[in-house]
């Protein structure tokens, strides 16, 4: 079976951790794309389509709560997973209530990540699945219409 | 009345004898000595409260006595008898420590209102002492919470910068290990060392992740979920998650906890853990064929969980830091040195206090009291739960 890349953008002030982490995911066949704080995050999400974000909770500037509100705004089918360095779960746990898939506590563990990239991945193309029937059923009846 | 002992030293065995008859029937026994040698060999023998004392006498001499008695036993209290044309004696003598001095003839009355104050004065000093040394003991006690809380937070602090370097280690080990199972690699004639000191890396890091893991566990703030909590049936539960590792020793876990429910209101999640750390403490403790013995009793309003041990128990020198992060006795990557710093933080949360008392070479006995009904803000539930059972799995 052909794999199909997940497109992943990982979000993080650690570089070196953001290049380790691109340079794995990529290895297993993923296709990655780097950032380093929120605004570039969003930047790179206008230019080019992506299914899942991996996000730092704690950034400097603009943090990874904030960066969850502006992703879940404008581009609402994107799927984020949080990864939070600070063992408080809490601030997690917020993110998942304004929207985002999971978290995981750093450091994590890649098989975990990897079935949480996977997972999320998985139901953003349900989401667009329904969409596209949706649209399709709503074709169809405009169309019966005429 | 309080038993005051009494010496009384005269050189005249006729004046001492008829006084000694005199306060017994008062209620006051004396003991008698004829010199200032004599005397002091009787303290040596047996301490007094109070000395009532002849300043002439043959020998050593009243003032003499009285310095080296002061000297000796600052406790000791001395009236000084002196002569009707000597009162400068007495004078000299309070100067040097005696409590007063009485000019004979003396008075009984006079004696023994004497000797009551002199022993009220000892009874006073001691009051006071107890309460001195009650207040250092309080001084002491506040300054170990202090320095635990400030090791606490120091040590959580180091545990959130560590955190981001540990992840970098450890993607960074990651890619090295895919990458070395690429076809290209198949040749590569140090495969097998690369791998064994990449497993190496992931061991250590896996064993850093715990701790600052275990550490970060409980800075969470408002994590506790309050409900009743049957005690004695959370006792009977976590032993079925220790019960293996205490049949593989050999170890009896003994339930003295009765047949009534001990319910009380608190975290169920939290007090589960305690009993986790301490009875796999204890199970490393003890050796095969000991035993542990786990009891309950409830004494006003409050709930006693004692967790006693046959185990090598704790040396007195380590009593007092076993509840400090990162102290352990156990070989490194055994232990981390954080369960009983975060047993005491959970009791301590909970409205609890813990106590330790040990024997080495007989065991160890902690004793938990909780308060049996105990309110704190409401928090967060689920994901503390899902929290403490990932910690449990670790634990285990």
């Amino acid at each position: 079976m052909i794999k199909i890349p997940i497109r992943v953008m990982i979000v993080d002030d650690e570089e070196d951790f953001v290049e380790m982490l691109s340079l794995r995911l990529e290895e297993v066949g993923e296709r990655m794309t780097k950032a380093y704080n929120g605004m570039q995050c969003l930047n790179l999400l206008e230019e080019k389509d992506h299914d899942v974000v991996i996000l730092d909770i704690k950034m400097p500037g603009m943090d990874g709560i904030e960066t969850l509100r502006e992703i879940k705004k404008r581009f609402p089918l994107v799927e984020v997973i949080m990864l939070t360095g600070h063992g408080t779960t809490e601030t997690a746990v917020e993110g998942m209530k304004l929207g985002a898939y999971d978290y995981l506590m750093k450091p994590a563990d890649f098989e975990e990540l990897q079935e949480k990239l996977h997972g999320a991945r998985q139901k953003k193309e349900e989401q667009e699945e329904r969409i596209r029937k949706a649209e399709a059923r709503l074709l169809l009846r405009k169309s019966g219409d005429i | 009345m309080d038993e005051i002992r009494l010496l009384l030293v005269d050189d005249e065995i006729s004046f001492l004898n008829p006084i000694a008859k005199r306060l017994k029937k008062r209620g006051y026994i004396a003991e008698l000595a004829t010199s200032g040698e004599e005397a002091l060999s009787a303290l040596e023998k047996r301490a007094a409260d109070v000395v009532v004392l002849d300043v002439k006498m043959p020998g050593m001499n009243g003032i003499e006595t009285l310095q080296q008695i002061k000297s000796k036993y600052p406790d000791t209290e001395v009236i000084l008898l002196t002569g009707q044309a000597s009162t400068q004696d007495g004078v000299e003598g309070i100067k040097s420590g005696a409590f007063d001095y009485l000019t004979k003839p003396i008075e009984l009355e006079h004696l023994i209102g004497k000797i009551r104050q002199a022993y009220d004065k000892i009874l006073h000093k001691e009051e006071k002492r107890k309460e001195a040394e009650f207040r250092s003991r309080l001084e002491q006690q506040m300054i170990a919470t202090e320095r635990l809380a400030s090791l606490g937070t120091l040590a959580t602090g180091v545990a959130h910068e560590i955190n981001n370097p540990l992840a970098i280690i450890k993607e960074s080990a990651g890619y090295m290990a895919l990458l070395l199972t690429k076809k290209e690699m198949a040749d590569f004639s140090h495969r097998k060392q690369f791998e064994l000191a990449i497993g190496k890396i992931e061991t250590a890091i896996e064993r850093a992740r715990r701790i600052t893991h275990k550490l970060l566990g409980f800075v969470k703030k408002n994590e506790s979920v309050f409900s009743e909590v049957n005690l004695r049936e959370l006792i009977d539960e976590t032993v079925q998650l220790v019960y293996r590792e205490a049949a593989n020793k050999d170890i009896e876990i003994v339930h003295n906890t009765g047949d009534q429910p001990f319910v009380i209101r608190s975290d169920p999640y939290q007090l589960r853990q305690v009993l986790i750390n301490l009875l796999t403490n204890a199970i490393h403790a003890t050796g095969s064929m000991g035993n542990i013995t786990l009891s309950l009793e409830a004494a006003n309003g409050m709930v006693v969980l004692t967790v006693k041990d046959t185990g090598v128990g704790i040396p007195r020198e380590n009593l007092e830091k076993i509840f400090e992060p990162f102290f352990s006795t156990k070989s490194p990557g055994q232990g981390t040195g954080l369960g009983l710093f975060v047993t005491h933080n959970i009791i301590k949360k909970l409205g609890g206090t813990i106590d330790v008392e040990s024997t080495v070479g007989k065991g160890t006995t902690f004793k938990i009291r909780l308060p049996e009904y105990y309110e704190m803000k409401p928090g967060i539930s689920e994901t503390d739960q899902e929290n403490w059972f990932a910690k449990l799995k670790m634990n285990l």
